[in-house]
């Protein structure tokens, strides 16, 4: 007990009497949480950007203006049935007529046509929304049956098929493109701390076979550089997130005109918070322990 | 006490620290051992203090074998023996008082009986007033009177002393041995190693002579022999 509390008390002792040196450690540790949750920004952004235009993209599918009721409602079940559908809009033949009147309300020429018509000549539509735009081709697949094939007169598919490939294809970079800066990010985070510790931990050597002279045991000296991992590791956490929070709450109003969503970034990250600053503070805890202990092994040979 | 038997400390083919060495140091004993630089006198240290293990031999401490000690036993064997460097080896960011509480520290000693020794331990070696300073606010003569402040006070049977006098003036030099026969009288045991003629002869207590790395003489009552060019 008396040891445990006199590791915590050099630990203390160590940080303030080498003031300089603890101060540059947590902020090269600042930085690289900083970076990090620069990089978290851009994915969230990114994902969010992707996400906005995958809402946008939907099916149409057209049905001939004599199909019945019940043959309608039977391809409706029959695509409900699929687990890719997330939503299904149907909208009558008088809905649809509304619409293009509303869409075409300054062109004469359309409006005097469909006067000249005596029935509606636009048949019932559904709109299909699945998860992800890469479910599109299956739905549509299934729906080139034979039987349907004298109920449905079009689907919109064809002319989005390529921007939903063109989307897939960009978020799969994208994804690809943030696991590997993050991979390089990670090993360049983890090579700054070690060799941040390990300078650190150099200036003290001679400290450390000071003590091993003495007869102080090798968790004694190893001790207080753990204690001050530990408490190096909060201070940078609980820095970070307080400026992180501060930076996006300036840059919250600019990504709300785009996303049309009012404090988008502060909302994410206070609704992730536990698991944000838990996994960064773990990580960074694990990397200083695992750095401190790796760099004070070869000075203790004493 | 102090039991080397056949001991030799072999660091490559062609360097030897010592070779076949054969001391035997009783308690309360007063011992210095003298010879030209690189005879393997802080090499004997070593020995003693497990800072290094024998290549042959056997080496006894208080009946204790440490000839082939754990690493786990170091601290305990250190914390039984006072040892006085040469270049002082003080915490340059703790103070005086702080220095000499930490070789209690690390035996785990009470806050109670730490604040009631390392004043009174101060008192002795004359720097009770200089207890807040830190080690570079002080003399070479002072700093070496922390050490030794720092090696007694937890009471060891044994004191190995290397070449303590080897930074400091002769005014300084008479003050820690005077220091350092005052422990010897309450019965510790001294192992002195140094290269100071007039230190050893004003002693006149046992004198072991090493020369490459072995022992060629040990008297009781013994001189610096070697030659003024050593």
């Amino acid at each position: 007990m008396f040891s445990f509390l006199r590791i915590i008390k050099f630990a203390l002792q160590d940080i303030g009497r080498n003031f300089g040196l603890s101060l540059m450690t947590i902020l090269i540790l600042i930085l690289m949480l900083l970076s990090v949750n620069t990089l978290f920004v851009i994915q969230i952004l990114t994902n969010q950007a992707t996400q906005s235009i995958k809402d946008q993209i939907d099916v149409s599918i057209y049905f001939n203006a004599d199909s019945t009721d019940e043959e309608i409602k039977e391809v409706t079940e029959y695509i409900n049935s699929f687990p890719e559908v997330v939503e299904v809009t149907f909208y009558s033949s008088e809905q649809v007529l509304d619409d293009f009147k509303k869409t075409h309300a300054g062109n004469e020429e359309i409006l005097a046509s469909l006067d000249e018509l005596d029935e509606n000549p636009l048949g019932p539509t559904t709109v299909i929304k699945t998860r992800v735009p890469s479910d599109y081709p299956n739905i549509i697949a299934a729906l080139n049956i034979p039987e349907y094939e004298n109920i449905i007169e079009s689907k919109t598919f064809t002319d989005t098929e390529v921007a939903i490939r063109k989307i897939d294809n960009i978020t799969t970079q994208v994804e690809r493109f943030t696991i590997a800066l993050s991979t390089f990010f990670g090993i360049i985070a983890f090579l700054i701390i070690f060799n941040t510790i390990r300078i650190a931990i150099y200036t003290q050597r001679i400290e450390i076979s000071i003590k091993k002279l003495v007869g102080a045991t090798n968790w004694f000296v190893r001790g207080p550089f753990l204690v001050e991992s530990l408490i190096f590791s909060v201070v940078s956490t609980a820095v970070t997130f307080s400026l992180v929070l501060f930076i996006i709450s300036f840059i919250d109003p600019y990504v709300g005109v785009i996303f049309n969503k009012t404090a988008f970034l502060t909302n994410y990250y206070l609704d992730n918070i536990i698991l944000l600053v838990g996994v960064q503070f773990g990580v960074v805890l694990l990397l200083t322990l695992f750095s401190s202990i790796l760099a004070i092994r070869r000075h203790l040979k004493v | 006490m102090i039991s080397l038997t056949g001991i030799s400390k072999q660091y490559s083919r062609d360097s030897v620290g010592v070779d076949d060495v054969n001391i035997h140091i009783g308690t309360g004993e007063f011992v210095s051992v003298v010879g030209q630089s690189g005879t393997g006198k802080t090499t004997l240290v070593k020995l003693i203090i497990a800072e290094e293990r024998p290549s042959a031999g056997k080496i006894e401490i208080g009946g204790w074998d440490i000839s082939r000690i754990s690493y786990h036993d170091i601290p305990l064997l250190r914390r039984q023996i006072g040892v006085i460097f040469q270049d002082f080896k003080l915490l340059p960011k703790k103070t005086v008082t702080e220095n000499v509480a930490f070789a209690l520290q690390v035996a785990g000693e009470s806050g109670s009986r730490i604040r009631e020794v390392v004043p009174r331990v101060l008192d002795i070696v004359g720097l009770g007033h200089k207890g807040a300073r830190y080690p570079h606010q002080m003399s070479g003569g002072e700093q070496q009177r922390v050490v030794i402040a720092r090696s007694l006070v937890h009471r060891p049977k044994i004191l190995v002393a290397d070449e303590p006098t080897g930074n400091l003036d002769s005014i300084n030099t008479q003050e820690i041995m005077e220091i350092l026969k005052k422990i010897n009288e309450f019965g510790t045991t001294i192992l002195l190693v140094t290269h100071n003629r007039e230190i050893v002869n004003q002693l006149r207590r046992r004198v072991i002579t090493l020369q490459n790395g072995k022992v060629i003489s040990d008297e009781e009552h013994g001189k610096y022999n070697l030659s003024k060019k050593h």
